[in-house]
């Protein structure tokens, strides 16, 4: 566990130093403080979207130590001294990443509220498996929720984007 | 078929990089400056008297800023539903919710809010809320609903029909027609509470000025009647509220056309009270059990049909669930009824339907507007009929669709079908000729095939006001402004209708940019739902871009010396028909006088002179749309493990009239998310009830939404029928994708099972329970 201090009402807060999107930040947070929460209330990073809390749709997945988790999951103390990665740091500065291109180019999305987690989910699974089946894709996003597409352009999206990758 | 230069094509989508890269703006996202967070005390009884609420202690928690009960907010009635705006006259909207009330009926009903610094300290305070009620019996099935016993849940409605308003369509002579027929089939159906499970919860930002003027930012589909409820429920000048989404929206599927549930007028009253922004967001828990649900209920079908295979009368009777308040129950057995009298040539068909209160979640809008509680039941007697016939389903149907101009009750014209061509293409896809011939006798997984097919509208019209307005104006650059009020859920709009004004401008979609979903900087329209925005705001986006282009060509004509109507638009240069573009002296400025001999003007020179003339080209879009039918046929291929009760569907072939499609890769989509959400509602999605009323589905976890890893193959394919109303002739499309997929999923199971199902969801346990009844 790392350091805490405690404040004037007796409740300790615990000092977080952990490396976002290539970034360090230090923060002090609580100790019940959801990863979902500091990401998006303290450091604005509201790329990384809420819908059940309950770890059961996967809007919020995030990559922790390059493995997708639902950040609503985790909590803050817990990423001390780890590596976090955000849709905000899937790009490489300018240019989107290829997973990014492939929703784009197959309109992978349509109300966007489950993208972020998708791509993050899809870039974890090619990270891994740079040669996915359908099956395999299918399986690896099968903890992210989508109301709109029926994932059919998803899958189609993640499979384009594995092919690209491989060139 | 006619080329167009941006309309038809799959373009890449406006939002795209925002969405892909995070930075997409949702209501849930907003942060202002000293905004405060509420969250709502809900009722744990089904229906109930508060008599007496203590809020003291609350308030004295250090960072509480405000609590809001029936007390101290406006005792003004309303409905959430966008119809409070849009119901037309002889109808009058039902008008029975407060904020507020000393009366709650249904577990989830709204009792007090709190805003303070931080959620879970208005979390906190909920608990200090200290209510005293009085226990009233409640009643949660609609036939219950209707008994003289039953408690009355809205005084003024007291036999438990909302507005007391019974919907008995006539069309022919339906006695007669059972008469004449040989051949009669009538079966009743059970259908259940679906929910909309779209991906953002209910959500709000309400900032009160001390000028009086209110901003809300929100999860509706429809900014501006919205903006209307608001105005009535706080008293303030409709000019003074501004209703917006930022500018995105999680998805709606019918969910938020109105109020996202209650989530404005308490942010706003909070605001009010507390004189800082309050944002609230519901829980997922929030938004299953106290925001509108698709309307569960009883439909019978009675179909009477000649030797021959020609249906000749149908009775069709709806009882729905309307839950604890009206929102569209009035509205919803009026679309189930008309819908499912669209789809055949039928002489003589009677329909009666209504909505009953009950203590359970409102029921409201949500995709589909009661055409899938319909045609569930109406194919699937449609295939009894044709067993009973000994004809293929898929003849008895081709022989029995509308066809354009075939007389029908609905008060538009049947302007287009390509249905027939739907059939065809879908019976290809799922091979429908293996159709009885798929299983080895002894099998325990069985396979079948089935088929369904189905219409709907492309707006509102008449069963709600229906109108729309939009404005273009040409910046002085030449490139294109468009404003509409509709929002974008997910649907495309934002990508669709510029697409449409920059067709009709003759300008690549590059020069054209979209402000939507606001109601102060956009003209009024009834907002995003009944499948109508890409036809019913696309008809005004069209009528405006060509009061605008008008305008330009106009104005060209006197520079270029030439009578406007010689002159043609496209690329962004204004040119004389047939003359070829001269690269003369664009961007010189030597011709700025219009003195020289040209032929040609780009957009972008022609713009800037008429802005050093004192002029814009304002081109506005008013209109009233007509309504036209899309068709669709959907078949499947299911398979069921006859020891499991289990039920896998392989393929859904789901072939759709769409008249046009203006983004054929959106369109697509459109039908691909409704094939499933189909999916769900023949297989899975339920929200059931204890015995006191609580919902015992309120969460992804119990109430299952299929996951990528169990979706079947979808073939989607689309039929341009171009129809005549439509803009580009395109017809609705949002909500078709789930209008025929559990009717076809149905006859599937039956061709596999030989079982008849008159209830879904088909779960495990209830298909494990009717095989075992089977082999008995």
């Amino acid at each position: 566990m790392s350091n805490f201090i405690v404040d004037k009402s007796g409740i300790k807060r615990y000092l977080v130093s952990v490396k976002i999107n290539g970034s360090e930040y230090t923060r002090v947070v609580k100790a019940n403080t959801l990863l979902v929460n500091f990401l998006r209330e303290d450091l604005d990073l509201i790329g990384t979207k809420k819908g059940c809390e309950l770890g059961d749709c996967g809007c919020c997945t995030v990559m922790l130590d390059g493995k997708p988790v639902n950040s609503c999951l985790v909590l803050a103390v817990d990423v001390d001294g780890r590596e976090v990665t955000t849709i905000e740091g899937i790009a490489n500065g300018e240019e989107l990443d290829i997973v990014q291109e492939k929703f784009i180019e197959h309109a992978a999305y349509q109300c966007g509220y489950c993208t972020s987690g998708m791509i993050i989910s899809s870039r974890a699974l090619l990270n891994e498996n740079p040669s996915p089946t359908e099956h395999e894709v299918r399986e690896a996003i099968a903890g992210n929720l989508c109301r709109c597409t029926g994932y059919v352009n998803i899958v189609e999206a993640v499979l384009a984007a594995a092919e690209a990758e491989k060139k | 078929m006619k080329e167009y230069n941006v309309v038809g094509h799959s373009v890449r989508r406006l939002d795209a990089v925002e969405k892909a890269t995070g930075t997409a703006g949702f209501t849930s996202d907003m942060k202002l400056p000293g905004m405060l967070y509420a969250k709502v005390l809900r009722s744990p009884y089904a229906h109930a008297r508060i008599l007496s609420i203590d809020t003291s202690e609350a308030e004295k928690l250090p960072g509480v800023k405000a609590v809001a009960t029936h007390k101290n907010t406006p005792r003004e009635l309303f409905n959430t539903s966008a119809t409070m705006t849009f119901t037309v006259p002889p109808m009058v909207p039902v008008l029975d919710q407060y904020i507020f009330d000393n009366v709650v009926r249904y577990v989830g009903d709204e009792v007090a809010a709190v805003a303070a610094v931080t959620e879970k300290i208005a979390e906190a305070a909920l608990k200090l809320i200290k209510v005293e009620y009085e226990l009233l019996p409640a009643v949660f099935d609609p036939l219950e609903a209707m008994t003289p016993e039953a408690p009355v849940i809205h005084e003024s409605h007291k036999k438990n029909i909302p507005g007391g308003e019974v919907i008995q369509i006539p069309y022919g002579d339906a006695e007669k027609g059972f008469a004449e027929s040989d051949l009669i089939i009538e079966k009743t159906f059970k259908v259940p509470v679906q929910k909309q499970a779209q991906m953002e919860t209910q959500a709000a930002v309400a900032q009160v000025g001390l000028d009086g003027k209110i901003t809300v930012w929100s999860t509706t589909q429809t900014p501006h009647p919205t903006k209307m409820i608001l105005a009535k429920i706080f008293s303030v000048p409709e000019s003074k509220i501004r209703v917006l989404n930022p500018p995105y929206i999680g998805g709606g599927f019918g969910v938020r056309i109105g109020l996202s549930a209650k989530a404005e007028p308490i942010a706003v009253a909070l605001s009010m009270l507390a004189k800082k922004p309050v944002k609230i967001v519901y829980t997922r828990k929030e938004d299953f059990i106290a925001s509108d649900t698709r309307h569960a209920g009883y439909v019978t079908v009675k179909l009477g049909a000649k030797k021959d295979g020609a249906f000749h009368a149908m009775y069709l009777k709806a009882i729905l669930n309307g839950g604890a308040y009206c929102s569209f129950s009035c509205e919803t057995p009026g679309v189930l009824g008309c819908m499912g009298m669209a789809v055949y040539r039928i002489p003589n068909q009677f329909y009666y339907g209504h909505s009953v209160y009950t203590n359970t979640t409102p029921s409201g809008a949500m995709r589909g507007f009661g055409n899938p509680q319909a045609m569930y039941p109406i194919e699937s007697v449609v295939d009894m009929m044709a067993e009973q016939l000994g004809m293929d389903p898929l003849e008895l149907r081709l022989k029995n669709i509308m066809q354009v101009g075939d007389p029908w009750p609905l008060p538009y014209k049947c302007s287009s079908t390509g249905l027939a061509e739907c059939i065809a293409k879908g019976a290809r896809s799922i091979g429908w000729e293996k159709r009885g011939k798929l299983n080895k006798p002894g099998a325990k997984k069985l396979r079948g095939i089935g088929m369904g097919v189905g219409t709907h509208c492309s707006n509102a019209w008449p069963w709600c006001g229906d109108y729309d307005n939009a404005y273009i104006t040409v910046q002085q650059d030449g490139s294109i402004h468009l404003a509409t009020g509709v929002p974008d859920m997910g649907t495309g709009t934002s990508t669709s209708l510029p697409q449409i004004a920059a067709e009709v401008m003759g300008v690549g979609l590059d020069k054209v940019s979209i402000t939507f979903a606001d109601s102060a900087s956009t003209p009024f329209t009834i907002g995003s739902h009944a499948s109508r925005t890409l036809y019913a705001a696309g008809t005004a986006v069209v009528e405006a871009a060509r009061d605008a282009r008008k305008q330009v060509l106009e104005y060209a004509g006197e520079f270029l010396k030439v009578a406007p109507e010689r002159l043609e638009l496209k690329d962004s240069v204004i040119y004389v028909t047939g003359q070829a573009v001269g690269n003369d002296c664009s961007g010189s400025g030597v011709c700025q006088t219009g003195e020289s001999e040209r032929k040609s003007i780009s957009l972008k020179e022609l713009a800037y002179n008429a802005h050093l003339r004192n002029k814009q080209f304002i081109g506005v879009g008013r209109i009233v749309p007509d309504n036209a039918p899309p068709w669709h046929a959907h078949f499947a291929e299911v398979e069921v493990d006859t020891e499991l009760g289990q039920i896998r569907v392989i393929k859904v072939a789901a072939v759709h009239d769409v008249g046009k499609a203006v983004n054929p890769m959106i369109v697509e989509g459109q039908i691909e998310g409704g094939v499933l959400m189909g999916i769900g509602y023949a297989l899975s999605e339920e929200i059931k009830y204890d015995e006191k009323g609580k919902q015992l589905h309120d969460s992804f976890h119990k109430y299952m939404l299929a996951t990528a890893d169990d979706t079947p193959e979808i073939d989607v394919m689309i039929v341009e029928s171009n129809d005549p109303t439509g803009p580009f002739g395109a017809k609705g499309v949002g909500e078709t994708g789930l209008v025929p997929t559990a009717a076809a999923i149905a006859n599937a199971v039956y061709d596999a099972t030989g079982i008849r199902f008159t209830e879904i969801p088909l779960t495990e346990e209830r298909v494990f329970r009717a095989l075992a009844e089977n082999r008995k």
